[in-house]
């Protein structure tokens, strides 16, 4: 396995609340990992690390690029991040503009800037709302805003900070179908989410809960362990809770990730 | 209490450009003491629509009745604070308001800009804090400083200092964990059974609208389609489809084993429900 982050002896603490403690993470490159965790388990904290906006003890390495004062901020254009609540973090008064911001700080030609806003827009079907201003967006728009935002820049790594809970559900398996076709042309994924039907989709999940890591590992391996989300406190996406129960009535002899398989096995 | 829109239409920016009719003719009546959930894609009009009642808008059309007042262009309002006393709005991201340092301050903000006595505050600013279920160990803390279940129910109990009895949630589960928002459910539903509480809650998290609410109304592009109790509206996969509108788990299944296997179940509220249902039809 080839690390894109990788973490060692990470310390970290908000006044006398310490968060991390040796604590080790590693995320393979290529990956599309969900973690999950409840609120103040630290999720938010790490990734805020990962990004440099927090200084932290301990060995960050991103793209083999260890995490140091000279570096932060080579480390930072491979990431595109986005955050929950993106209202805060609008600074343009176009749709166009916002999408293009970064890419202006980076200095690219405005020609190159035009092409990349215009294949992120049809990409992320927003094209309808590119002149409009980010302010009077709908919630789910605006987080599609700032994936284009964070896109853009074509990092190597995205990191997604409950950043879908806004957006409908229909709009949002698109938005994950989108993702998962960046991810097979080899972006990284980092889906930090509360939904659990969110981890349906992605190859691996983490969960992580006090600063610690609970459990890591594939997806479906990783839903099996119904126990697991029991005692950290989370949701199982609805298709595997039913699966469970009906494992139980001996209608199916494992769990199942989609609801129409589902369905097919119930009534072979 | 009453709450009814009679006719109600609302324009943005009449007579310029940038005119945009967000409501027409609204004719709804919001059922007193159960839970109203307000649905419908973004731009349907639902923060409008809340926005009416208490008189943050007022209608460009139309009036609406809440008890004895009336939002309109020409109505008569008694008492602009006691009308916002009785409807409590729990916005969006509600904890970014905060700018108290201390929970205590926060909450009792609302109610000293309401001239309230103040042998009473501590009493009003405890209740609410148990209300949404914390102790008074909370009074002296930083609210910036606790998690973000805590805060939103900070932010809820700011609300329900004021014992308003309409109390309005704008996507209440968003950013909130699992535990969060089975306790957020509880919270809701409480107020309702215990406390009498009319509720509008708008979501675009379905699964949590079929879970919680007793009365729908389905909003589109400013015109109202549809009000009726959940079986009536969320368990109609037509509909839903028609208005864009994501179908709740458990209705999607029992949609996918009729049209996949000709079998039709009942309407199921939750998966306990739904399996006997699968149990009984599979066997």
């Amino acid at each position: 396995m080839e690390s894109i982050i990788s973490i060692k002896n990470l310390d970290f603490g908000y006044d006398a609340k310490q968060i991390f403690n040796k604590f080790n993470l590693e995320i393979e490159k290529g990956s599309f990992t969900s973690i999950i965790g409840s609120n103040g388990s630290g999720k938010s904290t790490l990734m805020k690390i990962i990004v440099g906006l927090y200084k932290a003890e301990g060995e960050i390495k991103v793209d083999n690029i260890a995490m140091s004062q000279d570096t932060y901020k080579e480390i930072r254009s491979k990431i595109g991040i986005v955050f929950e609540n993106p209202d805060n973090q609008f600074v343009s008064e176009t749709v166009m503009d916002e999408i293009a911001f970064s890419l202006e700080n980076m200095n690219y030609e405005k020609k190159e800037i035009r092409q990349r806003v215009k294949e992120i827009g049809a990409l992320l079907n927003i094209e309808n709302i590119m002149e409009k201003e980010p302010h009077s967006l709908s919630g789910g728009q605006k987080e599609l805003v700032s994936l284009a935002s964070a896109l853009v820049i074509k990092p190597k790594i995205l990191i997604l900070d409950e950043a879908l809970d806004m957006i409908d559900n229909n709009r949002r398996d698109d938005v994950l179908r989108i993702l998962t076709n960046l991810n097979k042309e080899g972006l990284t994924i980092i889906n930090i989410t509360h939904n659990s039907e969110e981890l349906l989709y992605g190859s691996n999940i983490i969960v992580l809960n006090d600063g610690e890591i609970k459990d890591q590992g594939p997806t479906k391996e990783l839903l099996r362990k119904e126990k697991l989300f029991k005692n950290n406190g989370l949701e199982l996406p609805f298709v595997v809770d039913l699966s469970y129960k009906l494992k139980y009535y001996g209608l199916v002899d494992d769990i199942v990730l989609d609801i129409d398989e589902l369905v097919d096995k119930i009534w072979k | 209490m009453e709450i009814k829109y009679e006719n109600v239409s609302y324009v943005y920016n009449p007579k310029t450009a940038l005119k945009k009719v967000a409501l027409k003719d609204i004719n709804l009546v919001i059922q007193d003491s159960q839970i109203n959930a307000l649905i419908g894609t973004s731009g349907s009009g639902k923060t409008t629509l809340i926005e009416l009642l208490n008189s943050l808008l007022v209608p460009t059309k139309g009036k609406v009745i809440v008890d004895k007042d009336i939002i309109a262009n020409k109505g008569y309002i008694k008492n602009i604070n006691q009308l916002r006393r009785k409807v409590g709005i729990v916005f969006q991201f509600p904890e970014e308001q905060f700018f108290n340092l201390t929970v205590k301050k926060e909450i009792e903000f609302g109610l000293l800009s309401f001239n309230y006595r103040t042998n009473e505050l501590d009493k009003r600013v405890s209740d609410a804090l148990k209300m949404v279920g914390l102790d008074d160990s909370y009074l002296e803390r930083d609210p910036f400083k606790l998690s973000n279940g805590e805060q939103r129910k900070v932010a809820i109990a700011s609300i329900l200092v004021f014992n308003p009895k309409i109390i309005v949630f704008d996507e209440p589960t968003i950013g909130l964990d699992y535990d969060s928002k089975k306790n957020l459910i509880k919270l809701i539903r409480m107020l309702k059974n215990r406390y009498n509480k009319t509720i509008i809650i708008i979501s675009h998290d379905i699964d949590f609208i079929h879970n919680i609410s007793d009365y729908v109304i389905l909003l589109d592009k400013g015109n109202l389609i549809l009000t009726g109790s959940k079986y009536d509206t969320l368990a109609n996969p037509a509909v839903l489809k028609e208005f864009n509108i994501p179908m709740p788990k458990v209705v999607e299944f029992s949609y996918k084993v009729l049209k996949k296997k000709g079998i039709k179940m009942g309407y199921r509220d939750d998966v306990n429900d739904l399996l006997k249902d699968i149990y009984r039809y599979a066997k």
